[in-house]
């Protein structure tokens, strides 16, 4: 089966510090990936990597058979790739409708006339992407449906990240990007964020997914492979048992407790 | 219920609007009128003890909510009060003057709002690019070019002379854009004063606007009485303050609008969704410019001489001050401000003389107490979607 | 020849006015990242400072010697400079510290209009130029059309002599190690022990005792003195630090003399008129930022996605 996105000796140098050392990874379609490794071990610089935001010192990436080493993040949006962020990056001020239409920029017509003169054509776009949204949102949390005319600021931590999966979401992604999203959250926040997010995906027949996540408890539960990084190499690879059987692994996550 | 007392002292609907407009136009003209320092203090106190009162109790809920429900009403309502001044004080030079000025300051700093209030692009040379307007009209004008072209162009050389400004604007950030601008802005004042082409630090003068065969230069007559000649160019700056806020309303109400919000808030997410950042910054920046180039054009034909003193680095930061006391983002902000900034220090003569000082002041505690200005800007409205 | 070796001389004095205020900028910057636009507005209230402890010698001691006066008019400008810096910061830009950087900018912008415009409406006939006590001996040598003047020299190395005690103070002393602590890593440098506010103020005593030096070189070099130069230095200080890349201090320095060799060009090189030295000093400016955005000394970046 040849992968969706397949990474060949990806490196990524930033002066002398080397963040990604000729990491070799592919994702099959249908993955839950999950991305470990500790603090700066280049799984947020993979992330930056493949969605455009840096370019590779050397190595290349191909997603859905195309080579889209050197492409630029707005380019690599627009093929299918999507994500969201470890610290979140929403515009506060807007609304959370502002914020998911955002992730939608693909699908929007941003002619002119459309824009500005045809406004009946124009509403009648927005009540539409305003119906996809509130489905979306209701899919995530039901009571979010409620509050999408409200700023972002006002929300709490877990609806906003669930408004940035949203905004990822919403562009029909074929690969998402998850970057720690339980950062900030308690436990049973992240369980359910991720139990509905797998909902969506349904088994990978909607999108793929790759997550970095430093809760194991999370990774056992969603992933069905994982990657250890480390000094921006991989560690070892496999299902959740062989991945924890390692050594390594088991120093660093699961503490001396287990041995 | 106590709470809604004050809620029903505003008849919702148009009716409502058309209520508050005549409210506010017979204050305008009981202000407009007072000549004495006295009544203009008492109006002025006055006016801002009902505004006051209206922040600290419930009624500027009732009133924002009746305006939101109504918007067209409440817009129709807005050019009918100007219109009305207008032939209120048909003629009195002075005051005309006065509203013509608000009005160009209103279209330019508009302008601003698009580039810092909508995408975050530095803008510290408004006021240099309102001043290309004025130059271009009067520079084509002389060389016998027609009146409407002259206006085209002084808004299309300043969205032009942006251009210019393009590469740095677009690679610098944080500070360094900031610079740029300014640096623009003293440049261009000194480059007025020793071109001698362009009149050097005496001015030029600018010929008239001549449109259908009327001279705009010339007194009219209006139900059989004599006019001031700033009635016309008031007309017309009404046209265009009105076009440009119905253009920067609908553009924030736009795809075009959020991905610009976008830019502003934060560049690296917005090019993950595939928003092109440099695209939307130049959209914005040229639009801008364009708009103070055609106010300043349009203005310049009024005032039908202009020198350079009027486009120094002090008066781009006037016109960031105006947004800023507004509330960034805020169109109808914008226009509160601009009266407010343009009108005080005219009637007030006392404080003519320290208007820099207590602007800069204002503006110092506004920064510090209320960044957010006097209306703050509300979430995006697409229109009725229900 | 000998018209360009005095362009060079004047160019050279210049240099190191701009290098003087610069070297504030780029201070309060290193420790606060805010730019402190009135910057040159409190060079133009040092140089106002010594004016007014001139008049008050004039009345009161007419007969002091030259050498004391000019002491007593630094002091005064140095005092006035540092009293105002040290209350600017303390009560308006660490409050600000959070804000977003344009509201810093303008905050700052503002306040240097307060402070012209004050000293335009408040200082006695405060709107006209005011001449500046000639507080050096007017000596002169002459070579053909070169002439180089004493005042000048001692001008000169007095500025080099500040921006060597600046040196000595930035890198010899505790003060100065930790202004770099706070510079580098405040949180850090909190940690280890170092009051963060006091700091800060010390810095900007730094700063505004630097530019008072500026003012009175400013003042005596131009032979007077006038509300609104405080603007232009300003703009000129902030060129300088930025095309010297901010937080750099020997940057701001080499960016004080790059803008004032660039104004000298100006003046001589171009065709038309000198006049223009200004549009094309700020117009190379403009080019350099489009060349090297982040100045040609660059800052180093830091940014997390």
């Amino acid at each position: 089966m040849s992968a969706l996105l397949s990474c060949t000796d990806l490196t990524m140098r930033f002066g002398g510090l080397t963040a990604l050392d000729k990491l070799n990874l592919d994702v099959a379609k249908g993955d839950v990936l999950g991305l470990v490794g500790p603090n700066g071990s280049g799984k947020t610089t993979f992330f930056n990597v493949v969605t455009g935001i840096y370019r590779p010192s050397a190595g290349t990436v191909v997603f859905d058979g195309q080579d889209v080493t050197s492409r630029t993040a707005q380019e690599i949006y627009r093929l299918g790739i999507a994500r969201t962020f470890q610290r979140s990056r929403l515009c506060l001020d807007l609304t959370v409708f502002d914020n998911v239409m955002i992730g939608n920029h693909k699908n929007l017509d941003m002619g002119i006339v459309h824009n500005l003169l045809a406004r009946g054509r124009f509403r009648a776009e927005c009540k539409r992407n305003l119906e996809r949204v509130k489905t979306l949102l209701h899919g995530l949390n039901p009571a979010l449906v409620k509050r999408v005319g409200q700023p972002v600021s006002m929300l709490s931590m877990i609806d906003r990240r669930r408004v940035e999966v949203c905004r990822a979401l919403v562009s029909d992604p074929v690969l998402l990007f998850l970057d720690e999203p339980s950062a900030g959250m308690t436990h049973d926040e992240t369980k359910r964020l991720m139990d509905e997010i797998l909902v969506l995906s349904d088994g990978g027949k909607n999108f793929t997914v790759v997550l970095i996540e430093h809760e194991m408890e999370v990774i056992r539960r969603v992933t069905n492979r994982c990657v250890v990084l480390n000094f921006g190499r991989k560690l070892c690879e496999g299902d959740y048992e062989t991945v924890t059987a390692d050594p390594f692994v088991k120093e660093a996550y699961l503490g001396t407790e287990l041995d | 219920m106590r709470h809604n007392s004050s809620r029903d002292l505003v008849i919702p609907g148009p009716a409502g609007c058309a209520l508050m407009a005549l409210a506010l136009l017979a204050w305008c003209i009981l202000f407009l009128k007072a000549e004495e320092q006295i009544p203009i203090l008492v109006y002025m106190i006055s006016g801002c003890l009902l505004v006051l009162v209206a922040a600290l109790s419930d009624l500027h809920k009732s009133i924002s909510a009746t305006i939101a429900s109504n918007e067209a009403a409440w817009d129709g309502c807005m050019i009918g009060v100007m219109l009305l001044l207008m032939i209120t004080f048909r003629d009195d030079h002075y005051t005309l003057l006065l509203l013509g000025t608000i009005m160009a300051y209103a279209t330019a700093v508009l302008g601003l709002n698009v580039q810092l209030g909508f995408t975050g692009v530095i803008n510290f040379s408004a006021a240099s690019f309102f001043g290309i307007g004025c130059y271009t009209a009067a520079i084509l004008g002389t060389a016998g070019w027609p009146s409407l072209l002259c206006l085209v162009m002084g808004g299309v050389m300043a969205a032009l002379v942006g251009c210019l400004l393009l590469a740095p604007v677009l690679r610098t950030s944080g500070h360094y854009a900031a610079l740029v601008t300014m640096a623009f802005a003293l440049l261009f004042r000194v480059f007025l004063e020793v071109s001698d082409l362009l009149g050097g630090p005496q001015g030029v003068a600018v010929p008239p606007m001549q449109m259908f065969g009327v001279d705009f230069s010339q007194a009219m007559q209006l139900w059989g009485s004599e006019c001031s000649f700033y009635l016309r160019y008031d007309i017309a700056l009404l046209i265009l303050l009105s076009l440009s806020f119905a253009f920067v309303r609908r553009l924030e109400r736009s795809w075009i609008g959020l991905s610009m919000d976008a830019v502003r808030s934060d560049e690296t997410a917005s090019a993950c969704f595939g928003i092109n950042i440099a695209k939307w910054k130049i959209v914005a920046f040229t639009l801008g410019n364009l708009l103070s180039g055609l106010s300043g054009a349009l203005y310049g034909m009024m005032l039908a001489y202009i020198s350079p003193a009027n486009y120094a680095f002090a008066d781009s930061l006037i016109f960031l001050s105006i947004l800023l006391l507004g509330g960034i983002g805020n169109s109808w902000g914008v226009i509160l401000a601009t009266v407010f900034v343009v009108v005080v220090p005219e009637k007030f003569q006392v404080i003519q003389e320290y208007r820099y000082l207590l602007y800069a002041a204002l503006v110092l505690f506004m920064i510090i107490y209320r960044p957010m200005g006097l209306l703050p800007r509300k979430v995006r409205n697409y229109g009725r979607l229900a | 020849m000998d018209v360009i070796l005095q362009f060079c001389i004047n160019g050279l004095m210049l240099g190191m006015m701009y290098a003087l205020v610069a070297v504030g900028f780029t201070l309060f910057f290193g420790v606060l990242d805010v730019i402190v636009f009135s910057h040159g507005d409190t060079v133009m209230i040092g140089a106002f400072a010594g004016l007014s402890m001139h008049w008050w010698l004039e009345l009161f001691h007419p007969g002091l010697a030259m050498g004391w006066r000019l002491l007593w008019v630094l002091v005064a400008a140095i005092v006035a400079v540092v009293v105002v810096g040290v209350i600017v910061a303390r009560f308006m830009i660490m409050p600000l510290r959070k804000a977003p950087a344009l509201n810093t900018l303008l905050a700052t912008m503002m306040l240097g209009t307060v402070l012209r415009e004050s000293v335009r409406l408040f200082f006695p006939d405060g709107s006209n130029p005011k001449p500046f006590p000639h507080l050096l001996p007017d000596w002169a040598w002459q070579h053909g059309n070169l002439t180089l003047r004493f005042d000048n020299v001692i001008l000169f190395l007095s500025g080099a002599l500040v921006i060597v005690l600046v040196y000595l103070l930035i890198n010899k002393t505790r003060l100065g190690m930790a202004i770099r602590a706070v510079a580098q890593d405040e949180e850090a440098a909190q940690l280890m022990g170092v009051n963060f506010t006091m700091i800060v103020l010390a810095t900007f005593a730094l700063g505004s005792a630097v530019a008072a030096v500026a003012g009175v070189m400013n003042g005596i070099y131009y032979n007077e003195i006038n509300f609104g130069v405080g603007l232009l230095l300003g703009a000129i200080g902030f060129s300088a630090s930025v095309i010297g890349g901010l937080g750099n201090v020997y940057g701001a320095i080499a960016g004080g003399f790059i803008f004032a060799f660039l104004q000298t060009l100006g003046a001589v090189a171009l065709p038309f008129s000198s006049a223009f030295k200004d549009v094309f000093a700020f117009g190379v400016v403009i080019i350099i930022m489009a060349l090297r955005p982040t100045g040609l000394i660059a800052e180093p970046s830091s940014q997390r996605v």
